[in-house]
This record gives structure tokens, C-alpha cells and sequence, in this order.
């Protein structure tokens, strides 16, 4: 179960990586949808950039949960890989019912 | 899908949100916890927002901080990847429950709920322990879940361990369902329960917190995005708002010890408390 500091490292600028690409790639798409938004409220753009942009957000910690997940089994730490699955199914239960809530 | 426009959403309303998230963000970075104990009462009390819509607002900023403070923070062994995950297991699971009933709940519960929660937070603010939890033997082995930084304080390299596991669950879970139903981390509860009974080192407990409410607030906002609960004009102007606070914030010095600031803003939780306290009687 113990971990050589090397593969830790790596996941943990793996991830670092992941989230920073994530939070710039979000905050664009909201700042570029807020911007149309506001010169015209009806445009499909900003609607469409606006609600990519929260989707880019939400997805990046799910995302994280993902890379962690393979980096652990890749590195053979099955109870940690096992500990992640946990995490992921709880989090696709949210996502199913958020799913099955929209009209 | 959720209705885009809530009516007579104005730009000027829009500019105010942006301004009051990087206020919350900046004082949420001075203060070592996220904005959105400011911001709910901001949005709900004061612009009159209904308290779910605040709540879910709240809670998508929170996403954007623990991406945005993690990123940063990684490459210094100070965020715990597998206590983290192993804890988000029961933070997820709260988050979760509670995503799904809070539909359930009348705004006055959960401004009840708020009044509580709220003054629990400056209370904790105020008698917050600071104790060490580092053992400078490095030679001691800080087992599956310990761990070892380098400590600027003590300018070595320091080991921990961590105890009582299941009671780092258990305030997971609760975090978890305060974090979703009332739009705030979660961290001000963890952070303090993991310091203080479970040894880990505070740098470590809020670095490893911070990475953990981004998974949290995950578990419930996809469910209040389907509910209608998350504008998206609103959401964005929260988001950037926060992102810049915060930045803000940790440029103003984050390392400074703002004791007056600190209890300046439990004296402000207090007001928010005994605000939504005497509106809901």
C-alpha cells in the first residue's frame, strides 16, 4: 500500500495540471457567454457558452477523480483504486439524478 | 432545461453579483475559508434571491475556488491525495443526500439552518485551535495515511500521522450536507476537527480541504443545476467575481495573521445569524 514519493509526485502535478486547465478553460467560456449576454440576453451563443462554461467547471473535479483513479491502478494501490471507484459511483448517482430531473 | 433568465435580471444586477463574489473571495482567501458564507446572505438577504438559488449559486463558486486554490497549491506534498479521497467517500455520500432533499425543504428551514451554521462558524473562528500535529523525527513511519512536507516554520522536514479516522468520516459527512444545502466548503468544519483530534497538521488539513470541497460540492450541484437553482448569467458573474477576489485576497498578504480582520467577520456571521434568525421567526 505505501507509495514510492516519485509516482506521488507525479499524480499530484498530474492533477494540479488537470484542475488549472479546467478553472482557465471554464472561466473563459463564462467570462466570453457573460459578455454576449449582456450585449444581447436572448443570444443563443451566450446561453450555449454560459452553460458549456458551468459544464467545463463541474466536470473538472469528476475529471480529477478519474485521473486519480487510473494513476492508482496503475501504480497497483488497489485499495486507493477501490476507495475511488466509491467516490466515482456516488458521483454518477448525482449526475443520473440531475439527468432524470431535467425537462 | 432551467429557465435562462429569471426576470428583470438587469446588467447592474449582474456587475453587483460579480462585485460581491470578489469581495467574498477576497475575504474568503484573507480568512482561509471560502467566500460563500458571505456570499449566500449577500444574495439571498440583501438581493432577495430565494435561498436555494443562492445556495446553489454560492456552491458553483465554490468548485471554481477549490480547482483554482489546488492548482496552485500542488508540488509541495501538503495536499493528503489519499486521506483526501478516502474522506471524500463520506463527503460526497453527505453532499449527495442532501442534494437530493434539499428540494424538499422550505427556505425558512433552511434559513434556520443558516442562523446555526453561521454562528457555529464565528464561534470557531474566534477559539480556532492552532496546534502543531508534526513530529520532527522523520524517521517515525507516518503509515498509509501519514504523510511528511517540508515545514517552513520549523524549516525541516516533518512527519504526521493521522488518528481517529472514523471521526475524520463522520465531520466529512456533515460537511458534506452543510457544504450542499447551505452553499458554503465545508472546510471551516473539517479543518478544525482534523487538527484538532486528528492529527494532521493544519497546513495540510486546509490545503487537503481545499481540494475535497471541489468533489462535495460536485455531489449536489448537478441536481440543483437540473432543479433550476443554478442562473447561469448569475452563476458566471459569481464565478469570475470569486476567481479574481480570491486572487485579490492571497495578494493582500494571506500569510498575515488577521486576527482583528478574523474577528471582525464573526462579528459579522453573528449579525447574519441573528438576521436570519429574527426573519424566520
Amino acid at each position: 500500500m505505501r507509495a514510492d514519493p516519485a509516482s506521488l509526485e507525479r499524480l499530484e502535478t498530474h492533477l494540479g495540471r488537470l484542475l488549472a486547465v479546467g478553472v482557465i478553460a471554464s472561466a473563459a467560456l463564462l467570462a466570453i457567454g457573460l459578455a454576449l449576454w449582456l450585449s444581447n440576453p436572448q443570444s443563443q451563443a451566450a446561453f450555449w457558452l454560459l452553460n458549456a462554461g458551468l459544464m467545463v467547471l463541474m466536470a473538472t473535479p469528476i475529471m480529477r477523480v478519474v485521473v486519480s483513479f487510473a494513476e492508482y491502478v496503475t501504480a497497483r494501490q488497489w485499495f486507493f483504486a477501490g476507495v475511488t471507484i466509491v467516490v466515482l459511483v456516488e458521483l454518477s448517482v448525482t449526475v443520473l439524478v440531475a439527468l432524470s430531473r431535467r425537462h | 432545461m432551467p429557465v435562462l433568465l429569471l426576470t428583470g435580471l438587469t446588467p447592474s444586477i449582474v456587475a453587483v453579483v460579480m462585485v460581491s463574489g470578489a469581495l467574498a473571495g477576497c475575504l474568503g482567501a484573507l480568512l482561509g475559508l471560502g467566500g460563500g458564507v458571505f456570499l449566500v446572505p449577500f444574495l439571498n438577504a440583501w438581493l432577495g434571491l430565494d435561498f436555494k438559488t443562492a445556495a446553489a449559486i454560492s456552491l458553483v463558486t465554490v468548485i471554481a475556488t477549490s480547482s483554482a486554490v489546488s492548482a496552485a497549491t500542488t508540488g509541495r506534498n501538503l495536499i493528503n491525495l489519499r486521506l483526501g479521497m478516502l474522506l471524500e467517500v463520506a463527503s460526497a455520500a453527505g453532499g449527495v443526500a442532501a442534494g437530493v432533499t434539499i428540494a424538499h425543504l422550505s427556505d425558512v428551514t433552511l434559513e434556520r439552518g443558516f442562523a446555526v451554521i453561521a454562528a457555529l462558524i464565528a464561534v470557531l473562528m474566534i477559539t480556532r485551535l492552532e496546534r502543531r500535529n508534526v513530529i520532527s523525527d522523520t524517521t517515525v513511519d507516518p503509515g498509509p495515511l501519514g504523510g511528511r512536507f517540508h515545514d517552513e516554520e520549523s524549516g525541516g522536514e516533518v512527519v504526521y500521522k493521522v488518528r481517529r479516522l472514523p471521526v475524520a468520516l463522520g465531520v466529512s459527512f456533515v460537511a458534506g450536507n452543510v457544504s450542499a444545502a447551505f452553499g458554503i466548503g465545508g472546510g471551516i468544519l473539517k479543518v478544525p476537527v482534523l487538527t484538532a483530534w486528528c492529527g494532521v497538521p493544519m497546513r495540510v488539513a486546509a490545503a487537503t480541504s481545499s481540494l475535497m470541497i471541489g468533489v462535495t460540492a460536485v455531489a449536489s450541484v448537478p441536481i440543483q443545476y437540473a432543479n433550476g437553482y443554478v442562473n447561469p448569467p448569475l452563476a458566471a458573474a459569481a464565478v469570475l467575481g470569486v476567481l479574481i477576489g480570491s486572487r485579490g485576497g492571497l495578494w493582500f498578504g494571506a500569510r498575515a495573521r488577521a486576527k482583528w480582520l478574523k474577528l471582525m467577520m464573526a462579528i459579522v456571521l453573528l449579525l447574519v445569524s441573528f438576521i436570519y434568525l429574527r426573519r424566520s421567526l
